[in-house]
């Protein structure tokens, strides 16, 4: 698939320029161009490579609100299971409907409900297993009837509640437990705040990357409100993807927004932390070393904390761990992941450390691969 | 005959034939924009590769071999209706022998790749491009490509041992060998160099690899005039001093790296010398102190020595970025750039750029300058607008003085980047004023004998 220039930065960058010159000429799209763009991984490692300089990232993003606008799937490349997430979204405020469920991993953990500091999951942990899980069924069931499922649903919301059941149990456990550590490491580091549970609402992050932007601007004015509906000033975010969400694109959709968005890792007091002398190396999430995001960084506590070394791909040329291909398009997400877990595993370090639940589900391949508050965690003397 | 069809027999899922998939082949890095491709191939081997050579040769199908599409001449943009033949699979090291100092790789592995890879041996494979994140090694091959190395390591015809070549008939041959000597008749290895997929379509290549340097030092030196920076260099060679890079920077591209990397540089300057020197750890500080001292007779406005590797790295990356950050200094959005492209020995460097200063200013064209001073290489970027018909009349005739200019400083009006449509009236006035009309002749003699039919990449390098 990745020889095929469709599915190559400068591939993207072509038909971005066709498609612009073909709506400027005909107003509307004759051709085909959903897979190519929606494809894309949005890792943006295309603008560190591009000689011309050229953000293939952002033509891509363009090129599918164009594709979303103008309707421009046809009825055998339709992505049913995007149009099916924009809907049971916009129903359930969560893609896969499971919005209370989300909250599970919160039971018996005492929070300060009067708190103007919110801790937001963003429901991005708690996804993860159901999407591991709907890519493993999609590869099983072939594509016709995954497109079949998708499309009722689409047109039934109501029926997602069967993904309830599908959600892989041994990831879940893992990001239920990754969710406590981190609620841990913030109350030992002095940190209070509250939680909205069975009301917290996912950001919209899927809305936006599928392209559809006017369903996304009324989901964050809503979700916006949610919020300051409940009193809330600032939000603690646990992941890269909420992070962006929320600092960089709300502010751009919802009018005056004023919410302080602040990212877990910058409170730790890593003053407390012991350091260890096991062998780490890290996979750095794209969206932290490429987007604006400028904070204490799994690098620099890692290298702090443990006997740090680099992957050859690091920094802003990291590689992506192809997560987000994979509900879409779970073949490439598949082969990037595993291209990626050699390049790590080439470091023959004790620890593979994650720094954000899309990673961590993409490579999960052996045991020594840990999410960045379980490491934490284990060095603090809590485990 | 259904083309579409009959290929996909050969080759299945590897041929593309949809209007989408075809597009993007349609162009390379180059301002030329070719026809769509009947289809575009993307064979796993060279068995496949070959089978579907020799249907097309059978069928008089025009071929267009791509790399990684990243010529700035057009040579991999396909003209007339073919097909298009991309090398993507081609994308596996095959043997790294560090002994005897070769590696294999397959034509369509990328040049920065292949290095990371070496990189794991403390060796390297010098030629390295601006474009070597994207550029492949038969792509590098066919367009016979330099880089900022060649100060001390030449280019690339200076580190290929042998190929596997598919003919145009479709025959699969081998050309060389692993061995540093060999003396067995024509080198049909040199003939491929160069040879822009007119002649065969390369597989897989045989290069030699060196050691890395042990340790390297910077010394940037900034200077009114490029005379200046010219004397310094030859008195650096006049004392032994073999720079590993010798690149110089007008003050155009020293502002578009500014502006885009936040990299200053002294106010009264115009242009700026960066000179890398390789050694032993022992001895570097000695050499880099050496050369200070040369470059310091030749009057520069200032000179920074640093062995700093992030800061050695970040200068690098944006020198090899510059063609990018230099359209941010486009007037408009329709604007581009042309990557002029000329080599005069490396004594005749500043006399040459003076010529080309005043030839600017004559056909009142934007172009900023840059290149690679210790092997004479200039590139005169010229911001271009084809929604301007006037500035690309200028544009077009300063091209050729260019060119001229090169000439009769004892030149050629391509260091680098091959000839491919854009040069193709340089390369006959080249000719032309070496007097030598019969080697363009003899050229065209040697493409017919191979591809009697004229079916690989026709319209490039000549008609």
């Amino acid at each position: 698939m990745g020889y095929n220039l469709i599915y190559g930065a400068r591939g993207r960058v072509d038909l971005g320029n066709y498609i612009l010159k073909e709506l400027l000429k005909n107003g509307k799209l004759s051709l085909r161009f959903k897979d190519s763009f929606y494809s894309c991984l949005s890792c943006n490692a295309c603008l560190q490579v591009c000689p011309a300089g050229v953000n293939a990232g952002k033509v891509s993003e363009l090129s599918r609100r164009l594709i979303a606008d103008y309707d421009s799937f046809t009825t055998e490349n339709e992505q049913k299971t995007a149009k099916m997430i924009v809907n049971v979204t916009m129903k359930y405020m969560n893609p896969l409907g499971v919005r209370e469920k989300c909250a599970n991993w919160s039971r018996d953990i005492a929070f300060d409900s009067k708190s103007k500091s919110l801790f937001y999951t963003g429901n991005m942990f708690q996804l993860m297993p159901y999407s591991i899980s709907l890519g493993k069924m999609k590869k099983k069931i072939g594509k016709k009837i995954s497109d079949r499922i998708s499309e009722f649903i689409s047109n039934h919301p109501s029926f997602i509640k069967i993904v309830g059941m599908s959600a892989d149990r041994d990831l879940s456990d893992r990001m239920r437990e990754e969710l406590r550590n981190i609620v841990r490491l913030l109350k030992d580091s002095g940190i209070s705040f509250s939680y909205l549970g069975e009301d917290e609402p996912y950001p919209g992050t899927f809305l936006y990357d599928l392209g559809y932007e006017k369903e996304f601007s009324e989901y964050a004015n809503r979700v916006y409100s949610l919020f300051k509906s409940k009193g809330i000033e600032e939000l603690i975010v646990l992941d890269p993807h909420t992070y962006d969400i929320l600092s960089s694109k709300y502010p751009k959709y919802v009018k005056n927004f004023d919410l302080q968005v602040v990212y877990y890792l910058d409170l730790l007091d890593i003053s407390k932390f012991n350091r260890t002398n096991v062998k780490t190396t890290i996979h750095e999430p794209c969206l932290l070393v490429r987007g604006s995001k400028e904070n204490n960084s799994p690098v620099e506590i890692l290298s702090k904390l443990s006997d740090l070394e680099l992957p050859n791909r690091n920094g802003k040329n990291t590689n992506c761990c192809g997560g987000p291909d994979e509900l879409l398009y779970g073949e490439i997400a598949e082969r990037v992941a595993e291209e990626r877990f050699t390049q790590l595993e080439r470091v023959k370090a004790q620890k593979i450390v994650t720094a954000c639940p899309v990673c961590f589900a993409n490579l999960n391949k052996k045991s020594n691969v840990v999410e960045l508050p379980d490491f934490l965690t284990t060095i603090s003397g809590e485990k | 005959m259904d083309i579409k069809s009959d290929l996909k027999k050969i080759s299945g899922e590897n041929i593309l034939t949809s209007q989408e998939e075809l597009i993007p082949y349609v162009r390379d890095a180059s301002p030329f924009h070719g026809e769509p491709p009947l289809a575009v191939a993307i064979p796993e081997n060279v068995t496949e590769l070959s089978r579907i050579v020799k249907y097309c040769y059978e069928h008089d199908i025009l071929m267009v071999s791509r790399g990684g599409g990243s010529s700035l001449t057009g040579s991999s943009v396909p003209l007339g209706e073919g097909i298009v033949i991309s090398l993507a699979k081609f994308d596996k090291i095959l043997e790294t022998k560090i002994e005897d100092r070769y590696v294999v790789a397959e034509s369509g592995v990328r040049l920065d790749a292949l290095n990371e890879h070496l990189s794991n041996f403390d060796h390297f494979y010098p030629p390295d491009p601006a474009s070597s994140r994207i550029c492949t090694v038969g792509g590098t091959i066919s367009t016979n490509a330099g880089g900022l190395r060649g100060a001390m390591y030449g280019v690339t015809k200076d580190w290929v041992l042998g190929m596997e070549v598919v003919l145009p008939n479709g025959e699969i041959v081998q050309f060389g060998s692993k061995t540093l000597k060999r003396s067995a008749g024509y080198d049909f290895t040199s003939l491929m160099i160069g040879s822009e997929g007119t002649i065969g379509i390369i597989t897989k290549a045989i290069l030699k690899i060196w050691p890395k340097p042990e340790k390297t030092g910077r010394i940037l030196s900034y200077y009114e005039k490029i005379e200046s920076g010219g004397k310094a260099l030859a008195g650096l060679k006049a004392k032994g001093i073999n720079p590993l890079i010798a690149e110089f920077m007008d003050r155009i591209s020293l502002e578009s790296m500014r502006v885009a990397k936040g990299i200053g540089y002294p106010e009264r300057t115009n242009y700026m010398l960066m000179i890398d020197i390789a050694s032993t750890a022992e001895s570097l500080e000695r050499q880099m102190n050496d050369a200070a001292e040369i470059l310091k007779e030749f009057n520069p406005i200032s000179l920074k020595l640093t062995t700093d590797k992030r800061e050695m790295s970040e200068m690098y990356e944006a020198r090899k970025g510059l063609y990018s950050t230099l359209l941010s200094q486009r007037k408009s959005a329709s604007e581009y750039l042309i990557l002029g492209d000329v080599v005069v020995p490396a004594s005749e460097l500043p006399a040459a750029l003076n010529e080309i200063e005043r030839a600017i200013k004559k056909h009142g064209i934007f172009v900023s300058i840059f290149g690679h001073i210790g092997d004479g290489n200039i590139h005169a970027n010229i911001f271009s607008d084809p929604d301007d018909v006037e500035n690309m009349r200028r544009v077009d005739n300063f091209q050729m003085e260019l060119g001229r200019i090169a000439l009769s400083h004892g030149g050629s009006v391509s260091a680098e980047h091959g000839v491919g449509i854009e040069k193709k009236e340089l390369l006959k006035e080249e000719f032309t004023m070496r007097n030598s009309p019969g080697t363009l002749s003899l050229m065209k003699a040697v493409k017919l004998a191979i591809d009697p039919k004229n079916l690989m990449n026709r319209g490039k390098i000549f008609d």
